[in-house]
């Protein structure tokens, strides 16, 4: 602490001048800038001396300055620790230009604790110097709230870095005390500059090697060494891992160039083709490798004829391709290998990870997303600026649509108060109108499809009888499938087409509202170049992996062909980005986004295909002359007919599986206990969240008490600093807060009276003090005082 | 991987992996395009530390940069001068903050730092109307303007003193999941 103290200051000034004491305080008195002082004009606080105008910053690049230029001038000065400020520099400069000897004030004026002169190499002070420049002019993450205009405080420079060198060592021993892989994550996230960091590094080391001084100096170098090696070989690890990551640069790409919203969808994609692959490795192991193993024997075989890879039916029905290609026998004679036990719990299995994993996901991403989620314009404002977006004529769309988006959500508060009744039945008649409209196309195709259907069984049953050659009925097979894509093209414009007459304004709301009616999709309204509708892919996904989890039952290998297309589709869809698409205009709320498609997924796609699964399995009776479980009456008789046989064996190591299913499958009464702890729970959650919402709301009530409690110590602080400066002027020599302790016990709190002071509009009225934080500067005054006491006490 | 390279000394690049988020190669690749800014200026042997700054023109120049409507002030901030003149640490460091692997609240603090403009610690309302200028290029008149820097210290103002602090800053952040985009380094190892 001493070392930076009287000797070695880090300016020239100060040597050169004569006794520190008269300097400091002439310097003081003449240029002190006193930001509690209202009363006289900012130049007139001495800021002009060394604040020209022509050292201001240079951001007039719009040369528009709409806010007072006042404020300009003095913003030197109203600064704290956390300067980097280039009218710091510039008036340094300015100075050293005018070979002024005030260069040293700035850093004990009230400006900052460390004005580090960044040009000079300070010769002259070899070890203070450099590292108060080292420290530089970032804030150290020791002083929240804004460093601590000490100087405003009048302490002295030496109090300011005895402060920060004090800080620094704690820091230190904080540091030490961690592991070493704690100690360069605690590090890397120090809020300073590198310089800084490296600074505490190697304190942290010295003070490491310190300690360990007195043991085998080698053997520490050398299990240095092998940390630092298996350090380096992690983080190699780690980098090859990332770069075996699938589409990882593309995706980097298509961020870039496209944003985060467009990145969402092919996130979800990839997300897709994941589940995919988990599922086709499943079943592919599980069933059809021993099914693969001892191919069942198959009956009236079928040709292959090219028509198959457009049907999928004919010659792939009897292969493991379907689930006519499986048998019901046991494979194998020691150990047996029951297919049809491997067929149901190899599905079943599949789909209750599924089930799980997307629960989790979803909750995750709730989680992190959702909750307490900012909206409207602060938000807009500071958070939704896509800075991975580094394509000029994106980010000038950005600019445009947040624009836009700006000035819609303003008109929409101005909208919204104005709009009269009949304004207001006329949009909700237009509302309900197309809701009827696409309901009723919805219900209409459906009942269509379903009566096609039928229609075309009767017809193939017809034609059974008639001598249709088997490939002219294959190729009928078709016609159903043509028929529904059909539709899906076609309906999906009709929809876009009634969303031109409806206009909600939230781009987020309608996606929500067309998404509810199954099969709608949202195109903005463009001319020209196409945006990349995000919504209408994402729902074919979520489309055709409905269709995978219906069909995984009735083909296993189905995952096989998702990931194909999947992948087929991730390169098409890039590939018209690039060459068609321009980025979205809105900046889409990409995270929560994300949470949508997952829920999406979750909830109508995963739970309807899971559903229809589930019924098939417990209530259909499976075909007769094919398939793994031919001759029972439901699929899930399997696993009953085996429970039975486990139970007439009578091993003791398998009656566990048969008193599970016994009483937990079988018996109703466990699932209705099951259900009501659920409930039970689910409203003790309930109850749990209603109170934390009470306590947020509590919470914020206290913060905004903090807020006035910082006004009230600050137009207190303001008055002993002006009754300090009275008394100040007429003592040569330097005094920091003395008796101003006592007077703050005199003052009476005037709380109302001082509250007003602390305007809202502090920008407004004009430089005033910004508040400090008011433990800090309790805690400081109350050391001083002590200090002085002392003094006073010799 | 070796120690082949000779620009640094293995003990510099222990700290620069240390104090940043970046690997070794990394740094050099970093270390790379900092130098193509300027190659006469900045020499090929950092052993010795020498003391060489790029000037700011250059680095608002770089690619990632070049269209960032706040790319003079994440200079600003980052740079040991505060003018944007960049050692090659400063680089290093914004490169570190910016890229992915920074945490969220490190990110914020230095957000909050290029938003504010006047560097009082404070994102006053005409740091918001600066900001705002940035973003929508002058295009939103006076009044409206004003007015969405009300609404924003209205929605995002806790202890009620007309200006965002860190604080109130880094709440808002907590409720914004998608913050973590401020980061334009993604590119950067494709362009490396």
């Amino acid at each position: 602490m001493s070392h930076y103290n009287r000797e070695g200051l880090f300016n020239p000034a100060y040597h050169d001048s004569g006794t520190l004491e008269i300097d400091r305080s002439s310097s003081r008195k003449s240029d002190h800038y006193n930001p509690y002082d209202r009363d006289t004009e900012p130049w007139q606080r001495g800021v002009a001396d060394w604040a020209p105008p022509e050292a201001l910053p240079p951001y007039n690049e719009q040369g528009r300055y709409p806010w007072d230029s006042r404020e300009e001038n003095w913003r030197p000065t109203d600064n704290m620790a956390m300067d980097l400020l280039p009218q710091q520099n510039d008036s340094l400069r300015w100075q050293h230009n005018h070979g002024s000897v005030n260069y040293g004030y700035q850093t004990d004026s009230a400006v900052d604790y460390i004005t580090a002169p960044q040009e000079q190499q300070a010769p002259w002070t070899p070890h203070m110097g450099e590292t108060l420049r080292q420290r530089g002019t970032r804030k150290m993450s020791l002083f929240p709230g804004g460093g601590v205009a000490l100087g405003r405080l009048g302490m002295t420079e030496e109090d300011v870095r005895d402060e920060i060198e004090s800080g620094e060592q704690d820091l230190v021993k904080e540091l030490f005390a961690m592991s070493s892989r704690d100690q360069i994550q605690a590090i890397r996230v120090l809020q300073m500059s590198l310089q800084n960091k490296r600074d505490i590094r190697r304190q942290v080391l010295a003070c490491k090697s310190s300690k360990r001084g007195l043991k085998l100096t080698c053997l520490t170098d050398c299990t240095d060494q092998v940390s630092r090696s298996f350090r380096r070989f992690g983080a190699n690890l780690v980098s090859v891992r990332q770069a075996m990551t699938l589409w990882r640069g593309t995706m980097k790409e298509i961020g870039g160039k496209f944003g985060t919203g467009v990145l969402s969808y092919f996130v979800f994609l990839k997300w897709l083709l994941m589940f995919n692959i988990f599922s086709f490795l499943v079943n592919f192991g599980f069933i059809t490798v021993p099914q693969l193993v001892q191919l069942p024997n198959i009956t009236d075989q079928m040709d292959f004829k090219g028509l198959e890879l457009l049907t999928g039916a004919g010659y792939f029905n009897q292969t493991v391709l379907y689930y006519g290609g499986y048998s019901n026998e046991t494979i194998g004679t020691q150990p047996t290998y029951d297919m049809q036990l491997a067929y149901f719990f190899t599905i079943a299995a599949y789909l209750v990870l599924c089930g799980f994993s997307l629960i989790y996901s979803m909750a995750r991403s709730f989680q992190k997303n959702f909750v307490l989620s900012a909206s409207g314009n602060a938000w807009c404002l500071l958070c939704s600026w896509d800075f991975s977006v580094t394509n000029e004529k994106a980010i000038r769309q950005r600019k445009n649509n947040l624009r836009i988006q700006l000035k819609e959500s303003l008109s929409e508060k101005s909208q919204g108060d104005h709009m009269t009744m009949s304004e207001k039945f006329k949009q909700f008649g237009i509302h309900l109108g197309t809701w009827l409209i696409s309901t009723g196309l919805a219900v209409a195709s459906c009942t269509a499809i379903y009566f096609l259907c039928l229609d075309y069984l009767e017809a193939i049953n017809n034609s059974e009888s008639q001598d249709f050659s088997s490939l002219l009925k294959q190729a009928s097979t078709l016609l159903l499938p043509f028929v529904v894509s059909l539709i899906n093209l076609v309906i999906p414009l009709l929809y876009s087409l009634l969303n031109k007459i409806e206009k909600y304004s939230n781009p987020r709301t309608q996606i929500y509202v067309i998404i509810l009616s199954v099969i709608g999709t949202k195109c903005l309204p463009s001319l020209g170049v196409p945006e990349f509708d995000i919504a209408r892919n994402v729902l074919d996904l979520i489309y055709a992996q409905t269709l995978a989890w219906i069909g995984i039952y009735f083909s296993p290998l189905l995952p096989a062909l998702q990931m194909i297309k999947l992948f087929i589709t991730f390169y098409l869809k890039k590939v018209s980005l690039y060459q068609n698409c321009q980025p979205p205009r809105r900046s889409g709320r990409a995270a929560q986004m994300q949470t949508i498609f997952i829920a999406l997924l979750f909830f109508p796609s995963f739970v309807g295909a899971m559903s229809m699964v589930a019924y098939t399995v417990w209530s259909l009776k499976p075909s007769k002359d094919c398939g793994p479980f031919q001759g029972l009456s439901t699929t899930f008789e399997a696993v009953a007919l085996w429970m039975e046989r486990l139970n007439i064996q009578n091993l003791p190591e398998s009656m566990w599986a048969v008193w599970i299913y016994n009483n937990m499958i079988k018996s109703e009464l466990f699932f209705y206990l099951i259900s009501l702890i659920i409930l039970v729970l689910i409203y003790f959650f309930w109850q749990v969240t209603q109170g934390r919402k009470l306590l947020i709301s509590i919470l914020r009530e206290q913060i905004i008490n903090e807020g006035k409690d910082k006004a009230f110590l600050l137009g207190k602080l303001q008055k002993l600093q002006k009754a300090k400066q009275t008394t100040a002027s007429s003592q040569p020599a330097y005094t920091q807060m003395p008796q101003s302790y006592d007077r703050i016990q005199e003052i009476e709190p005037d709380y109302e009276q001082s509250l007003p002071s602390m305007p809202r509009t502090a920008e407004a009225t004009g430089p005033n003090g910004p508040p400090i934080t008011s433990a800090l500067i309790q805690a400081m005054l109350a050391r001083r005082q002590a200090e002085e006491d002392e003094e006073e006490g010799y | 991987m070796g120690n082949k390279q000779t620009i640094f000394t293995a003990q510099q690049l222990d700290a620069y992996q240390d104090c940043t988020f970046f690997t070794r190669k990394e740094i050099i690749r970093l270390f790379h395009r900092y130098r193509d800014l300027a190659p006469q200026l900045i020499p090929l042997d950092y052993t010795n530390k020498p003391d060489v700054k790029v000037p700011y023109e250059l680095i608002g120049s770089m690619p990632e940069l070049k269209e960032n409507p706040f790319r003079q002030r994440i200079a600003e901030v980052f740079s040991e001068d505060g003018e944007g003149n960049m050692t090659l640490d400063d680089f290093l460091d914004m490169f570190s903050v910016l890229s992915e692997m920074a945490p969220r609240d490190l990110k914020a603090y230095y957000a909050f730092k290029i938003y504010d403009f006047n560097s009082d610690d404070y994102i006053c309302k005409s740091d918001l109307e600066k900001t705002l200028n940035k973003l929508t290029r002058n295009e939103l008149s006076e009044d409206e303007s004003r007015l969405v820097c009300e609404k924003v210290i209205d929605e995002a103002d806790l202890d009620n003193d007309g200006r965002l602090s860190l604080e109130d800053f880094q709440h808002m952040i907590v409720r914004a999941p998608d913050f973590l985009r401020f980061s334009p380094c993604r590119v950067i190892r494709m362009l490396v």
